[in-house]
């Protein structure tokens, strides 16, 4: 080559290096040159509305920037969550900005998918329904999910019109058994409220009410208020069931027994209750009634039929008659089979038999759930559909695809070609596939509309913000679609404020304005309370059946298992719920097969086995995970996941445990169940890693998730503690006071004005995970993926630990670890650049910027806290629109990890700032603390003597983890409290 | 002095004969040049009454400006910000010692070879007419300089003493 | 060592500087290649991330600092042999002195890559240099770090000054035989070197200062390179016996290196005669008496983690023992501790083929020592909800491999076009040893 060309080639190479080096950077900035009234740059607005991620219907605020809702908290105002949010509703957003959700309507021609305009479809809707109205009766049939009051009478109304029957309600999670049992024993066909609150000793034979059973945020607060340790007092709570989920692993024992088994143990203890307290209250011939049901259930009969450990079941029986006001909760949500229903009646009868005024059950307090069809119906409704399809058959927000029993072939009669099938959905799930036309209504966040968890609970949703692809609510379309005239309004809204305004009396737009800024009429929500019971019927002893079958059952039994994560499936698709990892098996991604030890030795497998379990109904295929927390000869797969669909997050992960069920339906429609049939297992052959992210549960006697007994409690503490040792170090706080001579080679060094730090109470963390959930949310956390957390990569700053009790190796106890901003953090001078360094508060700053990456701290924290962004990690659009313009989003190659919402401090300081005072105690929130449904988090500064802070970390159950290593951390946690054994 | 214009080199097979040659020279009026070796040897440097080099006065002074250059870097870097880490004091002298010691030895050595170039006038390549080249094998090159008329007279001189003679042409070239 | 006439030693020498045989420049090519190989590795691993590589938390520390330290530990031996067995005035050590000192050059060349190959952001590298910068904010002198930066560039200065010093008068006699362009060279390089007395005064004198300073010099570099673990907290990491452990570590590896690499050299270049069978043996010596402080100090870290009746560090030995690394842990002390005892047999350490064997063994026991150290302790520290494991990705063994080649790609180049071995210091030896008898 001559002279010029390597010139020539030379300068490309060096400019390409050149241009290399560049950092890449925003190329446009716009500027709103009309700004909206409202919007502020810089400047969040909130608007309250309802979570609809589930039928407990809790009150949220969104936060909106500019423009865009980055955040979801809880209403504080809100009867039914009090400003806390669960793991679900935290990543409700998700849903809103998933890059699966469908942009415009699409309509299937010869199979393939056409979009169409918003406008355009609801035409073509609209000729369909009228069509098929004038054509009869019952042509136009619509299955929705539980709606609002409202939302409701317009669909009836609209059906009307188009005369056809009600929608009809599709719940999955429809807790039939239990309306069923209280319609057997109260005659409520309802769904009460229960009062745990008022409970001193609560027996739960499966109802998990931290994970879906009801309301679980409102429980979780509720069970908290008899279970958290107050003035030399704790609640008991004994968890009867074959697995021990979430809840279970709050309980102070759990009684693990066969299937069906629970109905078989409150008998037994109906017997014991009545043969030591007697019937005082209950009329005679009920009495007699229940004595006769339970009369067969001996001590010994019960432990023979359940296989529940003997000494376990008296101590529950003990402890149940001490009580003075005990508590019965039913089987769960998830219960399958006709032994939870026997289970649920069984509850009612103990507590009706306990306590005869029934005090701690309010009937006027009803759970809105209970609007949901029973399992009859929705069989019943599909064979209508199979034996004489509609012309039109509309679907909102339900996918009976996933969750009803394969044998029930919903997915062969949605795909018929008579019916035009329109769903009205947000994800292309499995009913949407089959559909004709998907339909994407705006969601809860985007539209108006009402939804009360209980009667007259008037709770808003109202748009936080535009909707994201201009989609209409479903009630304007169904507006729209029936016959001219059918409505005086002209779109829903209109139709809400007439409603409101009917049935709540808000008529003046101040009054309107006052309740949608509230997020809606709270006042006599709280008031109806303490109404006794309705009188006992005795129709509930057709129910009862000979267990003996229980003990013969040898082959493998299924069950599905309730999920924080997942609910019903509805959530599958959404990162943070696949990425943050089930509390009590800290498996991410996966659903596997959970199995006891010997189960696994009995089939010949190990965690992470591939294994096929087939039984007539189907077969589902998932990896083993072996786990102490089940009952031997049963197998259980938390339900959530394994669809059959496209979609980077929910495709075709983990395994689906609807699909092994079957409908059973004796004579009469209403007491129609699922249940599985037993299981045959096959080994597939191939291993897949589990993506845990806990290493060992076990805490190996450390100083790490610590307990202490009532009588601890109750004897005076003993002498201080000053040794150098892992167990007799002395709790070390980071302020000059934690300093001393024997123990510190550094003199102390003080802050200025504040000396932030956070209070756990292990007491009352139950594990949810919420804390982590807020956290991804304020923080614009990555979302790594399965294969990344089995490279142990996740990048959680805060997550939920769960470890062994040291001196109780069978009960589980939760730890959520954050960066323990510690006054000595190793972190520190090990970075050669200043990137982690103690600031002048208290904080552990991280300075992004800075960083380059040698990783040093995260070799050098004890608490293994820091996370390390190992690539560059993308939020798919428009996932980009939930990040929080407060937070930078790292890039590849620095480190990161909890800041205490560091931004959170700075706008309080610019609060204080402006009225010229001092940050007052509870001003600043982090995002996990704001979320936690117990209460578990209290943060604040050390500096301020009464902050609420300071005076917890002077509560005999303080310490600080690994203490000896004084790093002196100011994340102080509070032993969790247990009863003593006997 | 008398002007010697010319430079005779005599070679020899060991260190011993040169250095009994440059002490058999002395007693002559004929000046010793110069002494070339592929070693260095105590008998030569004893017989041409050689001192101790002082290069290791530079490698001092440099060694004591490094150490206080490192710490001075050390305490002024860390002065700029007073960062605290790890709830260290802000100055740490123990650890900046290490900086101290690293850059005393770095200085040392930076003007330990200093000293050697200047010491020895390095790079010497106006030394190489008056050398032979056997000289960096295994000869030692002992140069005597004498006027032109009596190098004869000093080869016969050298030759008695074991000397090699290369042929004058040779010594002459460098006149 | 037999009688050898300088004019021997010259040509034996000059010989290998003869024009080399497309076999070396195969050889060399073949390197050159592996050396891309690993440049490619680097550059994909800037482009999508340190994920390329196997690490994680609680693993964060992966290959490249294992091959940083295994490198930098080869380095030492080059000075000690050069600088410290000169001041004790161990005659056996001219022979191999060059090519110890060339491979301490080389290694820490190597080494020196490895931080740069391990950060999570290596284009903000000079964020760790002292210079002046408009945010007035410096490096922190308190990381171990930064120690690193400071002595192992302090490191590198100082033995490439010390080896070329060395070569001066070597140089000299190349020019002296030398005809045309490679004159040319090496009157250059030889600043017209003479080997006036007044010359040698300063010379052997300053020689002498430079190995006065490069003796503290390697002792505190490797202390250094130690305290990157013992100023941590991690348990097995925190202990007082890391800097003479490391050091005598470094030592081991490195002698076990200068065998690796002498064997097949004095047979190429048939110097049988100058690095004689003694020399050899006396190095097998040395390794079995730093085999015999390694050893000891494994056996150190045991009973203290047991005297200290820590839990955390009782278990963190077991685990290195018994746990998922167990058998990198045993290839460790196997290859390290016990291998080298067979040099207590004189037929061995007198058999070139058990020296070159049982050096090659001692390079893999140490390569596992930095392994069992830097990965075992992380993976099983404070918190067990935290416990992770570690297995590298092949870009970080594509990184390894290039390491590997770039050294032994760089010493080829070096043995064929400088003098691989010391003429002026042997011709020093045999004058003592012809002046002794």
């Amino acid at each position: 080559m001559d002279r010029r060309t390597f010139l020539k080639l030379a300068g490309m190479g060096s400019l390409t290096f050149a241009s290399a080096c560049t950092l890449e950077s925003e190329k446009k900035l716009y500027s709103l040159v009309k700004n909206q009234d409202d919007m502020v740059s810089g400047k969040a607005n909130w608007y309250a509305g309802t979570c609809r991620r589930c039928p407990a219907g809790c009150g949220v605020l969104a936060k909106n920037r500019e423009g865009r809702v980055i955040k979801l908290e809880g209403n504080p105002l809100h009867p039914v969550n009090r400003g806390k949010l669960c793991i679900r509703g935290q990543s409700g957003l998700q849903a809103v900005y998933h890059p699966e959700r469908p942009k415009k309507p699409r309509i299937k021609q010869d199979g393939r998918w056409q979009a169409l305009s918003f406008e355009e479809a609801i035409v073509r809707l609209a000729e369909k329904t009228r069509s098929a109205a004038a054509r009869g009766k019952n042509r136009v049939r619509m299955l929705t999910c539980l709606e609002g009051d409202v939302c409701m009478g317009l669909f009836e109304k609209s059906m009307a019109a188009l005369n056809g029957t009600a929608p009809l309600v599709f719940e999955p999670f429809s807790h039939e058994h239990l309306r069923t049992a209280n319609q057997a024993v109260f005659g409520v066909s309802g769904l009460p409220s229960y009062r745990l609150e008022n409970a001193d000793c609560l027996v739960s034979f499966g109802a998990d009410f931290l994970e879906t059973w009801l309301s679980p945020v409102e429980y979780a607060r509720r069970f908290k208020a008899m279970h958290a340790y107050a003035d030399g007092k704790k609640g008991r709570f004994f968890y009867v069931s074959p697995w021990r989920g979430l809840t279970g692993a709050n309980a102070d024992a759990w009684l693990s027994c066969r299937p069906a088994a629970e109905a078989v143990i409150c008998l037994g203890l109906i017997r014991q209750v009545l043969a030591r307290k007697g019937s005082s209250g209950i009329s005679t011939q009920v009495a007699r009634q229940i004595r006769a049901v339970c009369q067969p259930y001996t001590r010994e009969k019960v432990i023979e039929f359940s296989g529940v450990d003997p000494s376990g079941y008296d101590q529950m029986a003990e402890a149940l008659l001490r009580a003075k006001d005990p508590l019965i909760l039913g089987a769960g949500t998830l219960g399958r089979g006709r032994g939870d229903l026997q289970a649920n009646i069984a509850a009612n009868l103990l507590n009706f038999v306990l306590d005869p005024q029934l005090g701690k059950i309010d009937f006027t307090r009803r759970h809105r759930a209970e609007k949901a069809a029973g399992y009859g119906e929705i069989a019943a409704f599909f064979d209508q559909l199979a034996g004489n399809p509609p012309d039109v058959l509309l679907l909102n927000n339900v996918n009976p695809v996933y969750a009803l029993p394969p044998e029930m072939d919903t997915s062969g009669i949605l795909g018929s070609k008579q019916m035009f099938t329109v769903c009205f959905s947000n994800f292309m799930d499995e009913t949407a596939q089959r559909a004709d036309m998907v339909f994407p209504v705006s969601m809860a966040l985007e539209s108006w509309d009402e939804y009360g968890a209980y009667p007259d609970l008037l709770s808003f949703c109202q748009p936080a913000m535009k909707p994201l692809y201009g989609a209409p609510q479903i009630g304007d379309v169904l507006l729209r679609i029936a016959p001219d005239g059918t409505f005086e309004n002209k779109d829903a809204k209109q139709e809400l404020i007439s409603r409101v305004q009917e049935r709540w009396g808000i008529s003046d737009t101040g009054a309107w304005l006052q309740a949608v800024r509230a997020g809606g009429r709270f006042e006599h929500a709280e008031a109806s309370a303490g109404a006794s019971g309705p009188a006992v019927t005795t129709a509930f002893q057709s129910w009862f059946e000979d267990p003996s079958e229980l003990i013969r059952s040898e082959s493998l039994l299924f069950a599905a298992l309730p999920s924080v994560r997942f609910f019903d499936g509805r959530d599958a698709h959404i990162p943070w719920l696949c990425e943050i990892p089930d509390p009590v098996s800290k498996v991410a991604w996966q659903s596997p097969v959970l199995m006891h030890p010997e189960t696994a030795r009995k089939y010949g497998v190990r965690t992470g086995d591939g294994i096929n379990l087939i039984n007539r109904s189907g077969a589902v295929s998932a990896p083993v995970y072996e786990t102490r927390y089940i009952q031997p000869g049963l197998a259980g797969i938390q339900a959530g996941q394994g669809h059959a669909v496209p979609g980077k997050y929910s495709g075709g992960r983990g395994a689906n445990p609807f699909s092994l069920f079957s409908l059973k339906r004796p004579a009469d429609a209403k007491t129609a169940f699922y249940a599985a049939d037993p299981l045959r297992l096959e080994k597939s052959g191939q291993r897949q890693k589990l993506a845990s992210t806990a290493g060992s549960m076990d805490p190996h006697g450390r100083k790490i998730a610590l307990t202490m007994t009532l009588s601890d409690l109750a004897a005076p503490p003993g002498p201080e503690k000053h040794g150098l040792a892992m167990h007799d170090f002395p709790l070390t706080l980071p302020m000059p006071e934690g300093y001393d001579a024997h123990r510190d080679f550094y003199p102390p060094h003080d802050h200025a004005d504040y000396r932030w730090a956070m209070v756990v109470d292990l007491d009352r963390c139950i594990g949810c995970s919420a804390c982590a959930a807020a956290c991804y949310a304020e923080n614009n956390l990555a979302v790594v993926g399965e294969q990344e957390i089995i490279n142990g990569r996740e990048m959680s700053w805060m997550h939920i630990e769960h470890y062994q009790q040291m001196d109780r190796p069978d009960q589980p106890i939760f730890l959520p670890m954050l960066c323990q901003h510690c006054d000595n953090a190793p972190c520190e001078s090990v970075c050669p650049v200043f990137a982690p360094h103690h600031n002048k508060e208290g904080l552990n700053n991280q300075i992004y910027n800075r960083c380059i990456g040698t990783r040093f701290c995260a070799q050098n924290c004890p608490y293994k806290v820091r996370r390390f962004n190992w690539h560059d990690w993308n939020w798919p659009e428009p996932l980009n629109l939930q990040l929080n313009p407060d937070v930078t989003v790292r890039s590849k190659g620095v480190m990161e990890k909890c800041s205490f919402c560091v931004q959170r401090i700075k706008t309080a300081h610019g609060h204080a700032k402006d009225e010229n005072r001092k940050i007052k105690d509870g001003e600043v929130i982090p995002a996990c603390v704001q979320t936690c449904p117990t209460g578990a988090l209290v943060f604040g500064s050390l500096m301020d003597a009464d902050s609420r802070v300071s005076k917890l970390v002077k509560d005999r159950r303080a310490y600080q983890v690994m203490g000896y290593l004084n790093t002196k951390p100011a994340v102080i946690y509070l032993k969790k409290v247990v009863h003593e054994i006997r | 002095m008398t002007n010697h214009d010319t430079h005779i080199t005599a070679l020899f097979a060991d260190d011993a004969q040169a250095a009994a040659a440059v002490g058999a020279l002395r007693q002559t009026q004929w000046p010793v040049a110069d002494v070339h070796g592929p070693i260095p040897s105590q008998a030569i440097s004893g017989a041409l009454g050689i001192k101790k080099s002082g290069v290791g006065w530079f490698t001092l002074a440099g060694g004591v400006f490094g150490f206080f250059l490192g710490y001075f870097l050390a305490v002024f870097t860390s002065a700029r910000w007073g960062l605290i880490v790890s709830g260290k004091p802000v100055l740490s002298y123990i650890p900046f010692f290490i900086v101290g010691f690293e850059f005393t030895i770095l200085f040392s050595v930076l003007a330990n070879v200093l000293g050697l170039i200047l010491l020895m006038r390095l790079p010497a390549h106006r030394d190489l007419p008056r050398y032979r080249p056997e000289c960096s094998a295994d000869r030692f090159g002992v140069v005597v300089s004498c006027r032109q008329g009596e190098a004869p007279e000093v080869r016969r001189f050298l030759t008695e003493l074991g000397g090699e003679m290369p042929e004058p042409a040779d010594t002459q070239r460098d006149l | 060592m037999e009688k050898l006439s300088f004019a021997e030693i010259d040509n034996t020498v000059n010989a290998t500087l003869e024009p080399p045989g497309r076999m070396y420049w195969t050889v060399v090519a073949l390197l050159f290649c592996g050396v891309l190989v690993g440049a490619a590795c680097w550059g994909w691993q800037i482009l999508v991330g340190i994920g390329a590589g196997g690490q994680n938390s609680p693993v964060n520390w992966g290959t490249y600092l294992i091959n940083f330290v295994f490198w930098v530990g080869i380095a030492h031996s080059g000075t000690l042999i050069s600088a410290i067995l000169y001041l004790l005035r161990a005659g056996w050590r001219n022979p191999i002195a060059r090519a110890a000192e060339t491979m301490t050059v080389f290694a820490v060349c190597t080494a020196g890559l490895f931080p740069f190959i391990h950060l999570g952001r290596v284009w903000m590298v000079y964020y760790m240099l002292p210079v002046p910068n408009q945010r007035t904010l410096w490096p922190n002198f308190q990381s171990p770090l930064m120690f690193d930066v400071v002595a192992i560039s302090t490191y590198l200065i100082v033995s490439v000054l010390f080896w070329y010093t060395g070569m001066l008068p070597d140089f000299a006699v190349i020019r002296d035989r030398a005809a045309g362009v490679r004159k040319k060279i090496f009157t250059v390089l030889s600043l017209g070197w003479t080997g006036r007395y007044e010359q040698w005064r300063h010379y052997s004198r300053g020689y002498l200062l430079f190995a006065a300073l490069a003796t503290p010099l390697v002792i505190s570099v490797h202390s250094v390179v130690s305290w990157d673990f013992a100023l941590g907290v991690a348990p097995g990491w925190h202990t007082t016996i890391f800097a003479p452990y490391f050091v005598a570590g470094a030592i081991h590896s490195g002698l076990a290196m200068v065998l690796t690499l002498m064997i097949p050299m004095r047979r190429i270049f048939n110097a049988q005669r100058i690095i004689t069978m003694h020399v050899l043996e006396s190095v097998a010596k040395t390794i079995v008496f730093t085999g015999l402080i390694v050893g000891f100090a494994y056996a150190t870290e045991y009973f203290i983690a047991w005297y200290s009746r820590n839990s955390v560090e009782m278990e963190v030995f077991a685990f290195r023992s018994t746990g998922d690394f167990a058998l990198q842990y045993w290839i460790m002390v196997i290859c390290n501790s016990l291998v080298p005892l067979l040099f207590f047999i004189k037929r061995i350490r007198t058999s070139i083929l058990w020296l070159f064997a049982i050096s090659i063994a001692v390079n893999i026991g140490m390569w596992f020592e930095r392994f069992v150290i830097i990965i075992s302790s992380v993976a099983r520290d404070f918190l067990p909800h935290a416990w992770g494991d570690y297995a590298p990705t092949g870009i970080e063994y594509g990184i390894m491999l290039g390491s590997f080649c770039l050294f032994f790609f760089l010493f080829f180049l070096f043995v064929k076009h400088l003098p691989s071995i010391s003429m002026t210091e042997i011709k020093e030896l045999q004058h003592q040893a012809g002046t002794h008898d």
